[in-house]
């Protein structure tokens, strides 16, 4: 390894991303994912617009009222609005819940009577939340004896934050699609340009030029480690229970991995948009899906929990809400297969993507 | 005659670029199915696991009203210490203890509680779990008779079909996304080949070229849409649609001329192909995450709510809601046409301003 | 002589190159010596490239190649020797990175090839290219031949025991390329030894031995006196319209025998002679005499002067192009032509001065608008949409000048048969040789019949033959129409056809007069050495 070409590239490479301020989008896309997604996705439901139609005016119905008041999950408005005037306010995207009391309700109890309780149901998981937490006011405002209590005890996040779920979940998903592309634009630039020559035509070996190539993307990206986790410190308020130096190292080798698919897709693309384009697409979904965000692994079924162990980011994701919200680090053995995992993905990669670049026209 | 030209120049160009094509092809129909079908939100196959302390009969009677859909097959544990490292190295979600005293008082029917253990990692998914795990728990007791029906209707989707849902809003996203890259590469290619002189000095008014440029782009989008929304949201999904097409399409035009708007300023001060994608990345994010397409207006920050009306696919995503789930016709729609109308013209004005000076 | 002593160094032996199925050189043989200038002459796209290409280890190719005693036979064979031999391929600076300045270009490949800097070496390179003032500026923000320079010195940065240059001097003025032979010859003293495939007859004339390349082969190999001697039969004196004899540059050829003076033949006349063997006849060119209304002044710059911040590029040029008049804008690279002209096109905003275009004053862009359809214009990178085919490049560009389809075909058919790119033109820009590529654009520019005429640098890389068509077409469209070409070129003896050349050096206007006049006031010189000759007086 020369040091001269590495020093070549280097240099070029951080001259480019100045010049034409790239090096911004750099450091401004992460953080931006991050907060944006950070902020943005909201799993759980507060404030739900609800329309309480009380035809009863009794006590119970009073109580209901009350009780549906008193949450943060539901904005209680009670009005007197027809069926069909109700239906409508859904139907207009005025309300979320309407609940319809009908008239003679208390007296009418289990003797029929019964009470209709309508959902907006566009945002299905939405729904089904409001309707778990609507089923549980109306039983406990019945005031009956239930047979079984649960007494639930939460682990790793225990006051139920969305952040803590979101957030670690987030890093994955960056540090798979980001220096992805950005290593594949980079190789590709020098294709479609036409300046791959200075490659081809220098007495410089295969490996020199992958590195030297593949090593800004790396460096730039691994700044962004600190940075994307001061945030979740700082903005995010994300507990941190495990090892830094454990996190830190695999961060970098699943950064590795990333810039690894980059070369990859620089080999078999020829334009820069092509290259963004599809390191953007391989990336994602997986990056995406596997992240824990959405569905944690264990509750896939069976075909998508084999296609989440071939993809790099569930054992990363592992590792990080590991480092994040449990703290279990190399004491478990399970997390050390994980690690040892990676490292064989960034290695097989950068190797696999060696032996396929070409020195030569095509 | 000349725009004829331009258009047909500009099909040409698309369809020669056999990965642009796939692409668009792909983020039109695969990606779609992907999403409607791999994102599931609503928790299934919860992986469970139990600790059978009072060694009672009871006990495999709770646990055989643990089933799919919702529930895997539960797993037994020896004991508590075993239940909690499998939670720590996260091969289940929950983990419920019977221990002796719960048994008892459920036999002798005192209110018995149950210790119930849950990975709450993901806060929302733990959340519904235990609403599951409560209603599965009531109605073990058959005897349970509540004083009044509870008569749950979930409009539109009263199955908690995310397909649905995500299908859509993947599909909106998409179509955002695309019209971004598309309508502003369409020029920046030009600059970058070195053909942007050549242009210039065609005898034609600088406002026919962005026109034809712009429309030959969306007419690729409508076509895209056309085909996602038959092959994949009817076809495969059969997504219900309440409303109108047409107004879904007539929305769809109206959107496709704001994004285009953005686009031109994206094109104007872009000089490659790769600024664009970078531009479209900055943009596109929080245009949908502030639009509503993936958490409701409603349930965001009031700032961001009124920042929202700012962007051209709020209106679109909400009208889009409205005609294929709730239902909407052609006058409940109409300020959502007259605002994304407005947009419309509002943002193409300065992307044409923008992008004029370069001509 | 010395030369019995001197080591073979490089031999190609049956080398063949194919793209596809497309087969670029077939059983290619050669041989050379150390310190031998070996010059590659040919028509566009004969396998000249392919053949420095797979000599330089970047090409794939079949056949064996000995370098000093070292075979190769593939690319990564030949990693080996690229210490030894140093490659600069065609096109205006394809090597360079737009964004790097000149200086950090040296810094780069210093780097890449691990050299120790050398001061005094580098600067004796920048001076020669004429870029020593400018290291600061962006390769991006050069002009056309400098940028083509920087890629010249570039090659000659690890002072290569092997040079394998591809068209080096393709849009080069004659300033540099007086330099660049000496430094190339000042190497040779070195031991070193160079492959370079030209355009330019009278570098040709420099070289040890020749090679024309015709179809993927070599059909003629010797020094120029050789190669030159075997057409002196074919030549004759002045230029005659006839389509059994081809005519450039005041010499005639022909196989039959002609009623003419016998001249004496120039390096040129091979690629006629070579033609005529090959049964090709010279296009008839016909263009109908046509009166189109035109105003005597078609264009009137007043003091146009244009700044890149702090550098004035061109400065209060005034230059008057008159109707039916081709008039050539000569100067060195980086003088100001290309900005010049894009000035008089409302490509870059005018600092400063007046224009008027074909009588109207230009102000806005209004005024312009009607006018582009009255003109025609080659851009010096030439320009086309790579992914339509030749055809579809030139039907959109009719279509978009309201041309009817049947006129369209027509013209297109005419074009192509003038232009010899027949063949290419369901092709894709990409696919095609430079000089190919060259000509299309000459094509769209010239399919409305516009009535003014830019261009920047046309027949650049474009081979003698297709120049010389190319020329006779212009005086047929000027002498049957009327109408009036502005012209730049680096070829001096293509001033010869123009009726007033205009001289800028550095930004400044230092000469405008008639070609008559030039060679009145300087006789027995041909234009290159007027040019060289006003260069020096106007220090
Ligand atoms: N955008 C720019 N910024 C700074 N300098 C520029 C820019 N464009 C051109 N120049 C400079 O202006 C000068 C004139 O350039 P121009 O292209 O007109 O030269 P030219 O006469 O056409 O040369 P050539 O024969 O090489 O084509 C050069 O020194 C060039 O570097
Ligand atoms: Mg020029």
């Amino acid at each position: 390894m020369k040091i001269s070409v590495l020093r070549a590239y280097l240099k070029k490479e951080i001259i480019d991303l100045i010049r034409n301020k790239m090096i911004i989008l750099i450091y401004l896309i992460p953080t931006m994912i991050l907060i944006l997604f950070g902020f943005g996705i909201k799993l759980e439901v507060t404030h739900a617009r609800t329309v309480i139609i009380d035809n009863d005016h009794s006590k119970l119905s009073l109580e209901i009222i009350n009780k549906f008041s008193r949450t943060k999950y539901f904005d209680v408005r009670v009005e007197n609005l027809s069926y069909k005037k109700a239906l409508h306010l859904i139907q207009t995207n005025k309300a979320d819940v309407i609940i319809i009391i009908p008239p003679s309700f208390s007296r009418n109890l289990y003797k029929g009577a019964e009470i209709g309780v309508y959902i907006d149901g566009s945002f299905p998981l939405r729904a089904v939340t409001l309707q778990g937490y609507i089923e549980k006011l109306l039983i406990n405002g019945f005031n009956i004896h239930l047979p079984i209590k649960i007494e639930n005890r939460n682990f790793f996040n225990e006051s139920l934050r969305d952040y803590n779920a979101v957030v670690p979940g987030l890093f994955g998903l960056i540090f798979l699609v980001v220096p992805a592309s950005l290593a594949a634009i980079m190789i590709v630039k020098e294709k479609e340009m036409g300046t791959i020559f200075n490659f081809y035509s220098a007495p410089i070996k295969k490996v020199e030029f992958i590195i030297s190539k593949l090593l800004p993307p790396f460096l730039f990206h691994s700044l962004n480690i600190f940075i994307l986790l001061l945030l979740a410190f700082y903005v995010f308020n994300v507990p941190f229970r495990g090892n830094f130096f454990i996190f830190w190292v695999v961060s970098e080798i699943y950064i590795l991995i990333s810039v690894g698919i980059g070369l990859l897709v620089s080999i078999i693309t020829s334009t820069q948009i092509a290259a963004l384009v599809l390191s953007v697409i391989i990336t994602i979904i997986p990056g995406f899906l596997y992240s824990g965000i959405l569905m944690p692994i264990s509750s896939m079924d069976k075909e998508s929990f084999i296609e989440a162990h071939i993809f790099p980011v569930m054992y990363y994701n592992h590792l990080v809400y590991d480092s994040f919200l449990i703290g279990q680090g190399f004491k478990a053995s399970e997390n050390v297969l994980y690690f040892f995992i990676l490292c064989i993905y960034a290695v097989t990669l950068i190797l696999v993507g060696t032996f396929f670049v070409k020195k030569a026209i095509k | 005659m000349k725009m004829s030209a331009i258009l047909k120049k500009e099909f040409l160009v698309f369809f020669r670029n056999a990965g642009l094509v796939i692409f668009i092809l792909y983020a039109f129909t695969l990606d779609i199915y992907i999403a409607g079908k791999g994102i599931k939100v609503t928790p299934r196959n919860v992986s469970i696991g139990y600790v059978n302390e009072a060694d009672n009969l009871i006990v495999n009677k709770i646990i055989s009203s643990f089933h799919k859909p919702q529930f895997k097959q539960p797993k037994m544990f020896l004991n508590e210490k075993a239940l909690k490292n499998a939670i720590y190295n996260r091969k289940i979600i929950v983990g419920i203890v019977f221990d002796k005293q719960f048994v008892n008082n459920l036999i002798s029917k005192k209110q018995a509680k149950l210790q119930v253990l849950i990975d709450s990692t993901a806060a929302a998914q733990a959340e519904v779990t235990l609403i599951y795990l409560q209603n599965i728990l009531m109605k073990f007791e058959n005897n349970l008779n509540l004083p009044a029906k509870i008569n749950i209707i979930k409009l539109f989707n009263p199955n908690s079909n995310t397909k649905w849902f995500m299908s859509l809003s993947e599909l909106m996203s998409n179509i955002t996304m695309l019209g971004l890259v598309l309508i502003a590469v369409v020029f920046v290619r030009e600059k970058e080949n070195g053909t942007w002189d050549i242009m210039l000095l065609m005898p034609v008014r600088g406002s026919l070229i962005i026109f034809s440029k712009i429309l030959s782009q969306v007419l690729i989008l409508m076509a895209g849409i056309t085909i996602s929304v038959g092959l994949i949201v009817f076809g495969v999904f059969n997504t219900p649609i309440n409303g109108n097409l047409l107004d879904f399409y007539l929305i769809s035009f109206l959107f496709s001329f704001a994004i285009g708007g953005i686009a031109l300023v994206i094109a104007a001060v872009s000089k490659t192909i790769l600024e664009v994608g970078h531009l479209t990345i900055v943009i596109m994010l929080p245009l949908i995450f502030l639009s509503g397409a993936w958490t409701p207006l409603s349930a965001m920050n009031p700032f961001i709510q009124y920042l929202s009306y700012l962007s051209p696919l709020r209106y679109y995503i909400q009208a889009t809601q409205d005609i294929f789930f709730r239902g909407s016709g052609f006058f409940d729609l109409l300020p959502y046409f007259f605002a994304e109308l407005f947009m419309a013209m509002v943002l193409f004005y300065i992307g044409y301003k923008k992008i004029g000076k370069l001509f | 002589m010395e030369n019995g002593e001197l080591r073979k160094i490089l031999e190609v032996k049956n080398l063949s190159v194919s793209y596809g199925k497309k087969v670029a050189i077939k059983n290619v043989n050669f041989s050379l010596k150390e310190q031998e200038l070996l010059g590659f002459i040919g028509a566009d796209g004969a396998g000249k490239s392919s053949t420095l290409h797979a000599i330089a280890g970047v090409l794939s190719f079949e056949g064996e190649i000995v370098y000093k005693n070292y075979v190769y036979h593939s690319p990564k064979e030949a990693e080996k020797i690229k210490y030894e031999i140093s490659l600069m391929p065609q096109g205006l600076g394809l090597v360079l990175y737009d964004f790097l300045s000149v200086k950090e270009h040296f810094d780069f490949f210093r780097d890449l090839r691990g050299l120790k800097k050398d001061k005094e070496y580098e600067n004796r390179l920048l001076k020669m290219a004429g870029l020593y003032e400018f290291q600061n500026r962006l390769a991006g923000n050069l002009s056309g031949g400098m940028r083509q320079k920087l890629s010249l010195i570039l090659s000659l940065l690890p002072r290569p025991k092997l040079l394998i240059l591809d068209e080096p001097t393709t849009g080069v003025d004659p300033i540099s390329r007086a330099e660049l032979w000496n430094i190339v010859n000042e190497m040779r003293e070195d031991g070193m030894s160079a492959i370079i495939s030209t355009a330019y007859m009278s570098e040709a004339n420099k070289m040890d031995k020749l090679m024309l390349f015709d179809e993927g082969e070599i059909i003629a190999s010797g020094t120029s006196e050789e190669l030159i001697e075997s057409i002196k039969d074919y030549t004759y004196e002045g230029e005659i319209e006839n389509n059994k004899c081809f005519s450039f540059n005041n010499r005639t050829y022909s196989l039959k025998p002609l009623n003419l003076k016998k001249a004496s033949p120039t390096l040129e006349g091979i690629f006629f002679v070579n033609a005529l063997k090959k049964g090709k006849k010279p296009i008839v060119i016909n263009v109908p005499e046509k009166d189109i209304e035109i105003p005597e002044i078609i264009v009137n710059a007043k003091c146009l002067t244009k700044k890149f911040g702090e550098f004035i590029a061109d400065n209060c040029i005034d230059l008057k192009l008159k109707k039916s008049e081709i008039l050539g804008l000569l100067g060195a690279n980086g003088a100001g032509k290309t900005t010049f002209i894009k000035m008089l096109l409302g490509l870059y905003p005018i600092d400063e001065g007046e224009l008027y275009l074909l009588g109207k004053r230009i102000r806005s862009y209004e005024d312009r608008l009607t006018l582009k359809s009255k003109i025609g214009y080659v851009s010096q990178k030439f320009s086309l949409y790579k992914d339509l085919s030749i055809k579809e490049n030139l039907e959109y560009f009719a279509k978009m000048h309201s041309l009817s389809v049947g006129e369209t075909k027509r013209k297109i058919e005419e074009f192509a048969r003038m232009f010899e790119f027949e063949e290419y033109l369901n092709a894709f820009p990409k696919e095609v040789p430079l000089g190919i590529n060259q000509r299309f654009s000459l094509a769209a520019a010239l399919l409305h019949e516009p009535v003014v005429l830019f261009l920047d640098e046309p027949t650049s890389g474009v081979d003698t033959v297709a120049r010389s068509a190319f020329w006779r077409l212009l005086r047929k469209l000027k002498e049957n129409t009327g109408i009036s070409i502005l012209i730049t070129t680096h070829y001096m003896n293509e001033a010869e056809y123009c009726d007033r050349v205009a001289v800028l050096k550095r930004g400044v206007k230092i000469v405008d007069d008639e070609v008559k006049n030039l060679h009145k006031k300087y006789p027995r010189l041909d234009f290159e050495e007027i040019f060289l000759q006003i260069y020096k007086e106007n220090q």
